[in-house]
């Protein structure tokens, strides 16, 4: 028998495709290892609660919610790590990442996916957060209701964190210029804006460009500022209510009087704030921080008084961004021991400048860092007691916000006001309730 | 000559093989073809599980998704093809592929015939003209994010340059990204000037290969520069023609970042191609069949535009 050795015997085409199989299944074993490795994923490994943040501001406050987030040291050794999340497909990342038993146990979020998620039974609740916040004082530090929208039929869906407001700025010299007071309802808003174009500036500053949604938020503010809003009071669709006609006439009347820029269908939010710092817009809707964020700290821009609608009504909106907890996690007192704690530490983000939104904590109102600024005391002091949500006229937040905000609807409907291309108020209402209905979850 | 020995080598001779030569009997053919056929299966075997977990399962779960009335999340119920009944019965998916044909066939001839011209320039004797091919090939190097952004600086407002400009030339104050029919155009253009140095290099590599005896030989028999342009030089190029159209046509319909950089597919809707609605109602509407129906059914278009240049590369291969 002719023996060869291993060494010398030639190399088989069997030995060689049972190499290339052993080789081929590495990564699929890999992979399939991998799974194990993230099981219970939510939050990894021996009790770290994984949160997930968005870039809320500018680096500098990622840095800082790092820090804090990593502070957590809770009981049986809990843990927590942090994880920045970036707003392009944030919910496809999201949705993957919970899908694949891979998302976090905690995170920050779009202002209605906690609902969305809710909806499709991944959120844990966060009565026992509240209870806490209760016994720990927190829960009276709330500013008024900024916790009942959150409040479902099964408990809370989530905690808000800040408030992202949408305000009247106002730049005070070319008032002055233009020798015209400030709009307190309707018709001063349409004189002011008809004065401020004889100055090349613009009354009614917005933008609806790529990304921008003030246009947007522009239209349903105009429409809650009226007593109207997208939804009646039980949260069905109403968009034909008489006061949304009115308010959408009258934002049609701004425009076609030139009070709106005609290029602002385009804007992006950095063309608006562009408009701003070049004195080019004179008056209009903007978060909080405006001076802040187009680089003018000169002292000019300033926050108005809230408007009175024809039928006396006074509102804004407000979108009170929230922390939510997944029902992925390694440790479900852990998230909520994690939650508490991070809430407690919200001050810090305030006490650096770090936040370009409202606090919900009257405490963090009252922190000199926040309340040596006059502007963010009157969004405090006379915005914020009369912001609703994008659930106005109800109340409860809800997934189908999710759709709204954002939404091609919504987006059509403001563009389409804005270049003028709208036959009139009642026709481009029906259009935009039509287009939201069929997408909307029935 | 026994009559054996006859047969034999008529069969040999039908087998195609010499006198003397040993050959194989027809069994031992088929058993070999039939071990390298095993042999390529198995061979091949690791690359297509790859490509199936690749592309299949994706494909697949899309296909789901296209059927259902589901999410991201969970998959809904089987709807059969009512979402790609509702999006075709849909006037923006229209609008949007309306949009789609015009962007692309402005992208791929637009920028075609800029990278043509360029390529023909810079085949001449030109002073720095390496360096001017580099410096043209800047659009397609710089990432679309930044050129998008200089672009929006150049257009989005009154005050911008190039409304300035027109302005100083007394044509008014045109707003380039606000008004439909502008935007459009300013979309097509960006999309002209992000690709042409693609088209320049794929044509550039083709006219490098043209002999130039050809040109000279039709010099000698009077052709003119334009009768050598459309007679020798558009026929040797056609292949690589072909094959830039195809890719640029993939890179016109899939384009979504030129566009929703821009313009976001506004204003209303005027510069939606069918790859930004697909994406705004799968994130922003959340409707994720329709969104999916709509990717599924640019895909088909896609493949039939593909095989109908591809075989018009067959045929200048051919002639």
């Amino acid at each position: 028998m002719n023996v060869q050795s291993a060494a010398t015997r030639p190399f088989s085409r069997r030995n060689f495709l049972g190499l290339t199989a052993a080789a081929a299944s590495v990564p699929l074993l890999a992979a399939c290892g991998g799974g194990s490795a993230t099981q219970g994923g939510g939050g990894g490994a021996g009790g770290t609660v994984k949160f997930w943040d968005m870039p809320w501001a500018t680096p500098a406050y990622n840095d800082s919610a790092k820090k804090i987030a990593e502070g957590f040291a809770g009981a049986n050794n809990a843990k927590a790590n942090y994880q920045i999340i970036q707003w392009n497909n944030f919910y496809q990342t999201f949705s993957s990442a919970i899908a694949s038993k891979t998302g976090p146990a905690v995170s920050t979020g779009g202002g209605f996916q906690a609902f969305q998620f809710e909806q499709q039974g991944q959120i844990a609740y966060a009565d026992k957060v509240i209870e806490k916040l209760k016994s720990n004082g927190q829960f009276d530090d709330f500013l008024p209701g900024v916790l009942d929208p959150f409040k479902s039929d099964k408990g809370y869906v989530a905690v808000p964190w800040q408030l992202d407001m949408r305000v009247f700025w106002y730049r005070k010299s070319l008032f002055e210029k233009a020798n015209v007071a400030l709009p307190t309802d309707w018709p001063s808003l349409l004189e002011a804006g008809k004065a401020l174009k004889k100055l090349g500036a613009f009354g009614f500053a917005t933008g609806a460009g790529s990304g921008n949604n003030y246009g947007n938020h522009s239209m349903i503010m105009m429409m809650v500022n009226n007593g109207g809003g997208v939804w009646n009071k039980d949260g069905e669709l109403d968009l034909l209510n008489d006061r949304n006609v009115e308010a959408i006439e009258f934002v049609r009347e701004l425009v076609s009087n030139g009070i709106v820029d005609p290029a602002a269908v385009s804007y992006t939010t950095d063309n608006m704030s562009a408009q701003w710092k070049d004195g080019k817009a004179g008056f209009g809707l903007f978060q909080v921080n405006v001076p802040q964020r187009v680089g003018d700290t000169s002292g000019d821009l300033l926050v108005a008084d809230p408007i009175t609608g024809p039928h006396g009504d006074k509102a804004t909106i407000v979108f009170p961004n929230n922390i939510m907890m997944y029902k992925n996690t390694p440790s479900q007192d852990a998230s909520e021991e994690f939650l508490v704690y991070y809430l407690g530490q919200l001050k810090e983000l305030w006490k650096q400048k770090l936040m370009s939104a409202l606090p919900v904590f009257k405490s963090i109102t009252e922190l000199p860092e926040f309340a040596d600024d006059p502007n963010n005391v009157k969004i405090v002091k006379d915005w914020q007691p009369i912001a609703k949500t994008f659930a106005a006229q109800g109340s409860t937040l809800n997934a189908n916000l999710a759709a709204l905000d954002g939404g091609q609807a919504l987006n059509q409907f403001s563009q389409s006001i804005l270049t003028g291309q709208a036959p009139d108020a009642k026709t481009a209402l029906q259009t935009f309730q039509s287009g939201l209905e069929s997408v909307l979850k029935k | 000559m026994s009559s054996t020995t006859a047969t034999s080598g008529l069969s040999r001779a039908r087998r195609g093989l010499a006198p003397g030569g040993s050959g194989a009997s027809p069994g031992r053919k088929s058993k070999l073809s039939a071990q390298t056929t095993r042999t390529f299966f198995w061979l091949l075997l690791p690359s297509v599980v790859l490509l199936v977990l690749i592309h299949g399962y994706p494909l697949i779960h899309a296909a789901v998704q296209a059927t259902h009335d589901g999410d991201l999340l969970q998959t809904g119920n089987f709807v059969g093809g009512e979402n790609f009944a509702s999006v075709l019965s849909s006037p923006a998916f229209w609008k949007a592929a309306q949009f789609t044909l015009w962007f692309t066939i402005v992208g791929v001839f637009g920028s075609w015939l800029v990278g043509l011209g360029l390529a023909l320039l810079l085949r001449t004797k030109i002073p720095a003209g390496n360096t001017f091919k580099v410096l043209l090939l800047l659009p397609w190097v710089v990432p679309i994010v930044v050129s998008s952004t200089a672009w929006n600086w150049l257009v989005a407002t009154p005050d911008s340059l190039i409304p300035s400009i027109f302005r100083g030339l007394g044509f008014g104050t045109p707003l380039f990204l606000a008004d439909p029919t502008l935007a459009s155009i300013t979309v097509m253009v960006f999309k002209v000037w992000v690709s042409f140095p693609f088209m320049m290099m794929m044509i550039s590599a083709a006219l490098a290969s043209v002999d130039t005896t050809v040109y000279e030989a039709a010099s000698m028999d009077g052709a003119s520069k334009w009768q050598q342009f459309t007679q020798i030089t558009l026929p040797l190029i056609a292949r690589s023609t072909y094959i830039s159209w195809i890719l640029m046509t993939i890179f016109c319909v899939n384009d979504f970042p030129t566009i929703y950089l821009l313009t976001g597919g506004g204003p209303v809707s005027a510069t939606t191609s069918l790859v930004v609605l697909a994406y705004r109602t799968v994130f922003q509407d959340f409707a994720t069949g329709p969104g999916v129906a709509i990717a599924f059914l640019m895909t088909m278009t896609l493949v039939v535009i593909s095989v109908i240049l591809y075989r018009q590369i067959r045929k200048s291969s051919v002639e």
